[in-house]
């Protein structure tokens, strides 16, 4: 073979979302019609926050689609029979037979009726990590609101492999459904587990390291040596699961350690429920005539309701109030005489002075000197009483700021971690502030694109947030989908996003085995996923697959053949990542840690033509549309921005027809029109080849709208932090609503909701778990957690050679990580087939001793064991998700689980020479 | 199907080399020294065709054995552009001299020009002795692996030569007690050699691989590849039994083989990666470090 | 003079691989050969533990033990630094490899595809003949370099005249330039920073800087 000279070479743009941090902005090489390389976008300097380049998944992209083993016709199933050792008996048809099967059901659900008789959709969907699928789907969305009631709630990983308790409460409090530090702005950041070097994208890699140069400390507290935990300037091994005592402890050294002159006093006073006086019953006091928190007013002497004008509150003490009434649960109202209140402030001091350095050592086996110096450093770095300007305006300036990875941030403990982290933000006056700890975005709360215009004005002085009804009247006692998101998870909401963040794993666990007196829920009669595979993304994947066997009729959109499409019926073959037409929205404040200073959109075309017969998404879902008879409503849901932006707005339209058929081509023009009117407010409009291209549009973005605290203080609102009032009483409410069903399952659960969080034993409940599950713990004497590979992680892409070759440079990539010490007693050496066992799984692959691990822990990184996807079948990868069970005991009240599981290691052959 | 994994800093065992590699170490160590007590055997009026034959014999396939291994194999003249530096392209054109002569000296020998013959074998002992230093100079220029760039290698590759030639002298002059001594002085000389090879290496740092290789192998070669010839020459002297030198010289020579195999093919550990000082992140410390996988530093 | 050497910042480095997959995609290497990765290496014991990720690949030595043991004069130095391999010349011996403390240099012996028997059609296309059977390394992107230069481009600055790796860089690690102009981006940062280079007792006076702290400037 000879090399062949091009001499028709375009570089094109485009862009990657294969992971929440997206997009990465990138250009592909184009030689006589193949797509040969991929490089940044140099054209998105100053624009991206990482200068236009893209991660290691984007490179990628060139194998995905030349990849033999691609699906690259529409199949159906044969054999009738599911399971693993079932050979689907695949055979390829036409798009119009398999759209027309496919049709034919959806129709007869239609004729029937789209909620079936147990009262759930009898059509569900599943997709990938955090939404990251959405940016390749096309107009999916709008056939999927063109439809109706569809059940999100069979999950794929969401909250365990998400950061799942920093959603809910990260929203609740701040706006903040995932936090990161003001990189850009802070000197110290204390990140327990938090791995943003792997899952935070180019913008988080780029910025941190801009910080260390700045000379920026990070402490990591985590029980092994993550790539985060490297590019710190200290890493501190904790024990998994006691993150919370951690915290508390350096709360603990805030509050007592030192004179409260060092902390925000001006902040927790005035932008905080600090002052507000908390009764007997554990609510708050409150003015008998407006039913206002009251707190004690200096200069008068006397209690004032919230928002009395010129008053200047207590933050601490006691304080006797002549008359008062407490709202508890379900509308009663508890009247006072002569009551005593005591600040929310001076009950979390008190509940957090038993939490000393020395307590938590004991706890999280770290030495009490190292938490009080990391306590001591973090007060010294937050710089309390220093301001910075931002676009004009001063504001307080906070350097200091605490993240939470995964593990910390799901399960059990999770939410003591969530409110340690933000308490220690609020105490120094460093939350939502530059140098603090910031939100990104927001997906429980409208509009999604702007968390600062999402603040309303609520209750007592609050933001108001939207949880699901806790009373007698409103409470969803049947549940609306096979998750009971909205029945069990008030903190969850409704919004588009909320059915798939409640507890997804409960949707497989129910249809198998529900708790006593809950009815079974009915399968879905028609189940389509995209972009996932949650046969090996969620846990106790040899459970799951079983249960994924028993779906009546599974509709796969297919890139390869994989372990959940082993179970489908029909393989669609869409287009992949360089081969379809998607316009998205890009910068402002968004996941993980993108700050921008821009916000636009972002266009992804064919570089290249589709292989074989796969389709672009926006092209099938039209058809569907078409086909149900859903035209109209497909094309007003495109009208509304189910394409990415409304089509119409007060200098623009480009409104579809609705009783009209449209090429794909056509749509997106439209969607660009629409969206560069928008942003440019009118001024100017680009259509589709434009954007093909230039790639991007941006606008400006403003600095100071990367901070909440400037719309608080616009709004008069106060953080509602650090008494946990409202949840007190909704876990009231739904105590009582359960316990009036008959349900008792949640019991537990339903504990976790404390006005002011306390330890538990947490570990000890893997423990306790364990024993219950009929295991003996000295059986399984090391903890199994898991750490993500920025080179797999949410890219769905264990089947790209080019990941694996250059993973293999990263440690522990498809390995066991154990401390040698470890291995040593083990007779493990490098290399050696090891054998990771839990009460419900075994997972095998070969042994990496290292010395950044705690002795106690095993660390197996991504997510493998495939058995199905052609190319990852055969690198005998290990998984966490292998062994870790499903469990309803490891589940918290937000319906998270984490990535902990206690497992026995041991030796099953030599390492190869 | 799965492709190795290549993670780590440590130390690996160098790809670029296999057993055909080694061969030409095996055969023009063997060959030369063979040719050089060729020389040594007619200046003491002994037969000296035999060993120059086969010491031809043993060169040639040596590098036979290196054209199955180079890539480029149609290319192979190539190996002659750079005398300037290259102790490969020495080798190659010190290879030129010592077949043409050692050719013509057994043809004279053959036609009865003992004169011209013998010039002919000096001209071919001389290159053959520049063709051994060649392979050793090979081996120290190798400076990706520390087991074969160690000077205290040299004199191990010329030595062994020598004996193994010697151990293959024995062979063809089984029953000459001269031969056996020759050869009982070099063993002697060997273990030596290799002895201050090892503990060079050893003081100086090596991959810990490399190491255990060596420290595996030298137990067995001293006494299957030293003392056990050593003895059976000994026997062989004392009892005047030809046989036992034949066996010495095959194992003297046999074991040098192997200690080359070895060598080449499994003590042959990379330079490996590592650094001398960690980065200081932000505001963390920097501490030196070692080299992962060495013995010492 | 001009000495075109690279620079990598221990500090920024967080051994993602995006210059070693960059890198693949630049020079269509095959499965396996990596011009350029990132080595990652744990320091210390537990609990005091550090781990560093090195970039590596060619350093382009002053004095490459490679160009003085290659036979065939493949292998060589250019006045402005680059370490060259003609794969019209070179024989695949492999003795570079073996002389390379860096392991830098591969050889693959037949034509190998990411999957399997069958190329891909973009591996097909970017397949190259000549370099089966003979020695390859890291070129720092000679050819991307010297088109630049030819369109009076400055390398390490304009991303047409710049190695993959570095235009690739998700946490600004990398730099490449010219060491002998005072004033470019890698004297600036080599004078500003401390810096060592891998295997330097190996005396081959590697074109690879290594920073890990800021330069202590007098006051």
């Amino acid at each position: 073979m000879k090399a062949i000279r091009s001499n028709d070479a375009k570089w094109v743009p485009t862009y990657c979302y294969n992971c929440v941090a997206g997009p990465d902005l990138l250009t592909v090489k184009v030689e006589n019609g193949v797509a040969t390389q991929v490089r940044p976008n140099f054209a998105a300097e100053g624009v991206h926050p990482a200068a236009g380049r893209v991660c290691v998944k984007a490179f990628g992209l060139v194998q995905k689609t030349y990849n033999p083993n691609r699906i690259l016709t529409p199949m159906r199933r044969t054999n009738p029979n599911k399971g693993r050792d079932q050979d689907p008996g695949w055979t390829p048809i036409s798009w119009d037979e398999a759209l027309d099967e496919i049709t034919a059901r959806l129709k007869d659900i239609r004729a029937r009726g789209l909620i079936d008789e147990g009262g759930y959709p009898r059509v569900a969907a599943t997709f990938g990590h955090g939404g990251t699928p959405a940016h390749y789907m096309g107009t999916l969305p709008a056939f999927l609101s063109a439809w109706g009631p569809i059940d999100f709630s069979f999950g794929s990983g969401q909250g365990v492999k998400c950061t799942h308790s920093e959603h809910l409460y990260g929203e609740y409090w701040h706006r903040a459904f995932t936090v990161a530090a003001d990189t850009v702005n802070t000197k110290y950041i204390v990140s327990f587990g938090s791995n943003v070097e792997v899952t935070g994208g180019v913008c988080a890699v780029w910025r941190h390291a801009d910080a260390r140069d700045r000379g920026i400390k990070r402490v990591q507290v985590e029980p092994h040596l993550s790539v985060t935990g490297a590019a710190s300037a200290e890493w501190v091994p904790i024990k998994p699961k006691t993150d919370p005592a951690f915290l508390f402890a350096m709360i603990n050294v805030l509050l007592h350690e030192h004179p409260r002159e060092a902390l925000d006093v001006a902040f927790l006073r005035d932008r905080t429920a600090s002052p507000y006086l908390v009764g007997p019953g554990g609510f708050y006091l409150r003015d008998p005539a407006s039913g206002k928190p009251l707190m004690w007013d200096t200069r008068k002497g006397a209690p004032v309701p919230f928002d009395a004008d010129g008053a200047v509150p207590a933050l601490e003490g006691r304080f006797n109030v002549a008359e008062a009434i407490e709202h508890g649960p379900d509308g009663a109202v508890i009247p006072h005489q002569a009551v005593e209140g005591t600040t929310a402030f001076t009950l979390t001091a008190e509940e957090m002075r038993g939490y000393t350095p020395e307590w938590a050592s004991g706890v999280c086996d770290v030495a009490a000197e190292t938490i009080r110096r990391v306590a001591n450093e973090y007060l010294e770095n937050a710089s309390i009483g220093a301001t910075v300007e931002v676009d004009g305006q001063t504001l307080p300036y906070r350097p200091v700021a605490v993240t939470l990875g995964k593990t910390v941030n799901n399960g059990w403990g999770a939410y003591h971690a969530c409110w340690g982290r933000t308490m220690l933000a609020t105490l120094v006056g460093a939350l939502e502030v530059p140098g603090g700890t910031l939100g990104t975005t927001i997906r429980l709360n409208y509009p999604h694109e702007n968390r600062l215009a999402s603040v309303r004005v609520g209750e007592d002085g609050f933001m108001a947030a939207s949880l699901n009804p806790t009373d007698r009247e409103h409470w969803l006692g049947k549940p609306s989908g096979r998750n009971a998101h909205r029945t069990l998870v008030p903190l969850v909401g409704n919004s588009s996003w909320s059915q798939a963040l409640g507890p997804t794993h409960l949707a497989w666990m129910f249809l198998r085995d529900a708790p006593e007196g809950w009815p079974r829920p009915t399968f879905p009669e028609l189940w389509f996923f995209y972009r996932t595979n949650p046969a090996i993304a969620f846990w106790d994947t040899r459970q799951l697959s079983d249960i994924m066997a028993q779906m009546p009729f599974v509709v796969a959109f297919a890139y390869t053949q994989d372990e959940t499409n082993y179970m489908a019926d029909i393989l669609l073959p869409d287009a992949t990542d360089l081969e379809s037409t998607q316009l998205i929205r890009m910068g402002g404040t968004k996941f993980v840690e993108q700050h921008w200073e821009h916000q636009g959109v972002a266009l992804r075309f064919p570089a290249v033509e589709p292989e074989g017969e796969a389709r672009d998404l926006t092209w099938i879902a039209g058809e569907l549309a078409r086909r149900c008879g859903l035209q109209d409503r497909y094309n007003r849901a495109l009208n509304r921005g189910a394409g990415c932006m409304p089509l119409k707005g007060e200098k623009f339209d480009f409104s579809l027809a609705e009783d009209r058929e449209y090429a794909v081509d056509e749509i997106w023009d439209r969607v660009c029109k629409a969206a560069t009117a928008a942003f440019s407010d009118g001024t100017e409009v680009h259509g589709l080849d434009w954007f093909k291209e230039n790639g991007f549009f941006v606008v400006p973005f403003k600095r100071i709208d990367w901070y909440l605290t400037p719309t608080m203080i616009e709004k008069g609102l106060r953080y509602e932090l650090p008494y946990q009032e409202r949840l007190f009483r909704v876990g009231k409410e739904l105590t009582t609503r359960m316990r009036e069903a008959g349900h008792h399952w949640w019991d537990g659960q339903l504990e976790e909701y404390e006005p002011i969080p306390r330890w538990h034993d947490f570990p000890g409940m893997w423990t306790k778990t364990l024993a219950k599950m009929g295991g003996d713990p000295a059986d399984f004497p090391l903890w199994g957690i898991t750490t993500k590979v920025m080179q797999y992680t949410t890219g769905n892409n264990a089947a790209i050679q080019l990941m694996h070759e250059v993973a293999g440079n990263v440690r522990g990539v498809g390995r066991v990580m154990l401390h040698t010490g470890t291995a040593r007693k083990l007779g493990i050496r490098r290399g050696d087939l090891v054998e990771v066992r839990s009460i419900t799984g075994v997972t095998r692959g070969e042994a990496e001793p290292v010395e950044g691990i705690r002795p106690d822990t095993v660390v197996i990184p991504g997510q493998f064991d495939h058995w199905a996807t052609p190319y990852a079948r055969d690198l005998g990868y290990p998984s966490l998700n292998t062994v870790a069970p499903l469990s309803l005991d490891l589940t918290d009240s937000t319906g998270s689980g984490a990535d902990v599981v206690l497992v026995s290691v041991r030796k099953i052959g030599e390492a190869a020479q | 199907m799965r492709p190795t994994v290549v993670s780590g800093p440590w130390p690996r065992l160098q790809r670029a080399w296999d057993i055909r590699a080694a061969c030409n170490f095996i055969g023009g160590g063997t060959g030369t020294g063979l040719i050089l007590l060729a020389l040594a055997a007619a200046l003491g009026g002994a037969d000296w065709l035999p060993a120059l034959l086969l010491g031809l014999l043993f060169v040639g396939f040596g590098l036979t054995m290196v054209l199955f291994e180079i890539g480029r194999p149609w290319r192979a003249l190539n190996v002659f552009l750079h005398p300037q530096t290259s102790w490969m392209t020495r080798e190659g054109v010190l290879a030129l001299p010592l077949f043409g002569a050692g050719v013509a000296a057994a043809a004279a020998e053959w036609l009865g020009w003992h004169g011209a013959a013998l010039a002919g074998l000096s001209v071919a002992a001389v290159s053959a002795a520049g063709f051994l230093y060649c392979q050793a100079r090979i081996l120290r220029a190798a400076r990706g692996i520390p087991s074969w760039r160690e000077p205290a290698l040299t004199p191990y590759i010329l030595v062994s030569g020598l004996t193994e030639g010697a151990g293959l002298l024995a062979v063809v002059h089984a029953g000459a007690p001269w031969a056996s001594v020759v050869l009982l002085a070099l063993l002697l000389v060997r273990a030596g050699v290799w002895h201050h090879y090892r503990e060079t290496l050893a003081r100086r740092g090596a991959p810990a691989a490399t190491l255990e290789v060596l420290g595996r192998l030298t137990p067995r070669l001293l006494a299957v590849g030293h003392a056990a010839p050593a003895g059976l020459l000994v026997a062989a002297l004392t009892l005047q039994w030809p046989p036992l030198a034949v066996a010495a010289g095959l194992v003297a020579a046999g074991c040098g083989w192997r200690a080359k195999l070895v060598l080449i093919t499994r003590a042959a550990q990379t330079q490996g990666f590592a650094i001398p000082r960690t980065p200081i992140r932000g505001r963390g410390t920097s501490r030196t470090a070692a080299k992962p996988g060495w013995s010492s530093q | 003079m001009t000495r075109y050497v690279m620079v990598a910042d221990l500090r920024r480095c967080v051994g993602c691989q995006t210059c070693t997959a960059a890198c693949k995609h630049a020079n269509a290497t095959p499965p396996g050969v990596m011009w350029r990765k990132v080595v990652d290496i744990e320091v210390g014991s537990y609990p005091d533990v550090q781990r560093v990720f090195v970039p590596t690949g060619c350093q382009h030595c002053d004095d490459p033990p490679c160009v003085s043991v290659c036979p065939s004069t493949a292998s060589a130095k250019r006045a402005d630094g680059f370490v060259t391999i003609d794969y019209d010349i070179c024989i695949g011996c492999g003795y570079c490899m073996t002389a390379c403390p860096y392991e830098a240099r591969y050889k693959v012996d037949e034509a190998a595809w990411a999957y399997g028997d069958k190329a891909m059609r973009h591996e097909a296309m970017r397949f190259d003949e000549r370099k089966v059977g003979v020695a390859q390394k890291c070129t720092f992107c000679v050819d991307t370099v010297d088109a630049g230069l030819a369109q009076g481009l400055t390398p390490g600055v304009d991303p047409d005249a710049t190695p993959a790796c570095v235009n690739s860089c998700i946490s600004r690690a990398m730099t490449f330039g010219d060491l002998d102009d005072p004033d470019s981006n890698v004297s600036k940062l080599l004078r500003e920073n401390r810096h060592f280079r891998m295997h330097e007792d190996a005396g081959t006076g590697p074109g690879f800087y290594y920073l890990w702290d800021r330069e202590e400037l007098p006051l």
